[in-house]
């Protein structure tokens, strides 16, 4: 069974802008796949709606079997709990240490104290960043921001992570790093889909690739295609 | 939900309550802690805020006291027709005693009036009048309405005056009334301000932290979670200032206690102006604690629905 699915997804703003029209497809589990498109085309239209920061407002789209579209008020932040996220601006707790940032996803999931201190401490040991684990975000360079923003993403052991130009604001030496980092995911069962506007960057990673173009899918590259297209 | 392996466990349900509880306590001491200056100034406002009324209830408590002072002088001083000696008096007291109007009836006799003026420096005058002209009285004390008695002892044959200053007793209870009442509104008024303080207090609180809201809402957080903190800070703000409330209430009472004193005492009386008993003033810390989280749930309450994220 698929991780995520998309069914004929069409999404119309108040206003009548169409970010996405008729897109439809699937990430199997393990996978991790890249959506690109120039600004405008909908990819973050698209990453909200599988965090249920949108809804669609034709189609379905499917979290394993649960259709996002019947999950409802107080369901909606147990869907979250489910899905991890990294922004492109780190989005992190700027008063709490690195470690509190990255045990948030597992004290809301109610986990034990020491299971959360176990987790935190190995996505840490993992992403390079133990050494910093009471650091502020303020003392952390860019680079490591996002390290956390990951570990963060990550530590729940989520089915499917999602990331919003994750790349941006770092230098081509960083955003190496972060895709390595991503591209180590599916190993350990978690499908990553990472939005970016970077081709050589998705070009390198060698990767499926959903293009998306004024909010419909114009091309779904296979990894063994990339290098005609 | 697609399937994950996971080693983990999550904790029983009342464990994971109790640790979101304690998390939401520590985050909302750090908010303290970081902020001392500000706490500072929420809780002095808050804390006047909540002294206003609170005052305003001691002297509505020391009234009714004083009020109930004026209650219990109100009796009826009857005085007996000359020819009547002390054992009818004595009698027509047993007679009275027995009526469902009257509280009680003490007899002054005639030797004790005497005595009475003696003691007031009048001996020489009464000395100088020959056998002693004072009548026995009757001193009443009402059980219900002491103008209708007043009314109902004048008709008694014995009788020979009947003394009851009703007008001024009524006056005295008519402005005790308004005065009670117009109290209680104060204190309605000033209590509401205390909790659209602490609203106020939260509600930036929540501005300054809108960020950090959509974060966690983000990552999954519930309304619970998320409020949570506000309400520890507001319960922390009310209960800090319910405690400053009774610092300046106590530092009022000892600043007014002896010159009040004094003024009473000038005039014959034992008044004594009371304090926050302990019992009170843990309803006191109790109402303002609970007054500080009642106003920090009603804001973040409204401010999580306007800020559910639709996306920042």
């Amino acid at each position: 069974m698929s991780v995520l699915r998309f069914d004929n997804v069409s999404k119309q703003y108040p206003g009548g802008h169409v970010a996405l029209a008729d897109v439809s497809f699937e990430v199997q589990p393990g996978e991790m796949l890249f959506v690109t498109g120039h600004s405008g085309a909908g990819k973050s239209t698209l990453l909200k709606l599988i965090h249920l920061a949108e809804r669609p407002s034709r189609g379905a789209v499917l979290f394993g079997e649960r259709n996002l579209h019947k999950v409802r008020g107080r369901r909606v932040p147990l869907h979250r709990r489910e899905v991890g996220v990294v922004f492109q601006d780190h989005r992190l707790l700027h008063d709490r240490s690195v470690y509190e940032n990255v045990a948030l996803p597992l004290i809301l999931r109610g986990l034990r104290r020491g299971d959360i201190g176990k987790r935190v401490r190995s996505v840490l040991e993992r992403l390079g960043l133990a050494a910093r684990e009471r650091a502020l975000p303020s003392q952390l360079s860019a680079g490591e921001q996002q390290r956390v923003g990951i570990a963060r993403a990550m530590v729940a052991e989520p089915a499917l992570l999602v990331a919003d130009e994750p790349t941006g604001n770092l230098d081509p030496t960083l955003s190496a790093e972060i895709m390595a980092l991503f591209a180590a995911l599916p190993e350990r069962g978690t499908s990553v889909l990472v939005a970016s506007h970077d081709l050589n960057l998705v070009k390198r990673m060698k990767k499926r690739v959903l293009v998306l173009d004024h909010g419909q899918l114009a091309d779904d590259i296979a990894p063994e295609d990339l290098a005609d297209a | 939900m697609p399937e994950r392996n996971t080693t983990a466990r999550p904790a029983s349900r009342i464990v994971t309550w109790f640790d979101h509880h304690l998390y939401s306590f520590v985050a909302s001491l750090g908010r303290i802690a970081r902020r001392p200056w500000a706490t500072a100034l929420t809780v002095g406002v808050m804390a006047v805020a909540l002294a206003l009324p609170l005052g305003l209830w001691l002297v509505l408590n020391n009234v009714a006291r004083f009020s109930g002072d004026v209650q219990r002088s109100r009796e009826i001083s009857v005085f007996l027709k000359p020819e009547i000696d002390v054992a009818r008096a004595q009698g027509l007291a047993t007679t009275l005693r027995a009526r469902a109007d009257i509280g009680a009836v003490d007899v002054r006799t005639p030797a004790q009036g005497l005595a009475q003026l003696r003691a007031q420096g009048l001996g020489t005058a009464i000395d100088a009048v020959g056998d002693n002209p004072l009548p026995s009285v009757l001193v009443v004390t009402p059980r219900g309405d002491e103008t209708l008695l007043a009314t109902s002892l004048e008709h008694l044959p014995e009788a020979d005056l009947v003394q009851h200053d009703a007008l001024w007793r009524q006056r005295l209870d008519q402005w005790l009334r308004f005065g009670t009442r117009v109290a209680l509104v104060l204190a309605t008024l000033l209590g509401l301000g205390a909790l659209l303080v602490v609203g106020n207090t939260v509600r930036l609180d929540i501005q300054a932290r809108r960020e950090e809201i959509g974060v966690l809402q983000h990552l999954g957080a519930s309304d619970g979670f998320i409020r949570r903190p506000f309400l520890y800070l507001g319960a922390w703000y009310g209960l800090a200032a319910g405690a400053l409330a009774l610092g300046l209430l106590t530092a009022a009472w000892w600043a007014l206690q002896a010159p009040l004193a004094e003024l009473a005492a000038s005039y014959g009386s034992r008044f004594m102006l009371v304090g926050v008993d302990p019992v009170q003033a843990a309803w006191v810390l109790g109402g303002a604690t609970v007054l500080g989280w009642l106003g920090a749930g009603i804001v973040t309450g409204h401010t999580l629905r306007q800020t559910r994220p639709t996306e920042a």
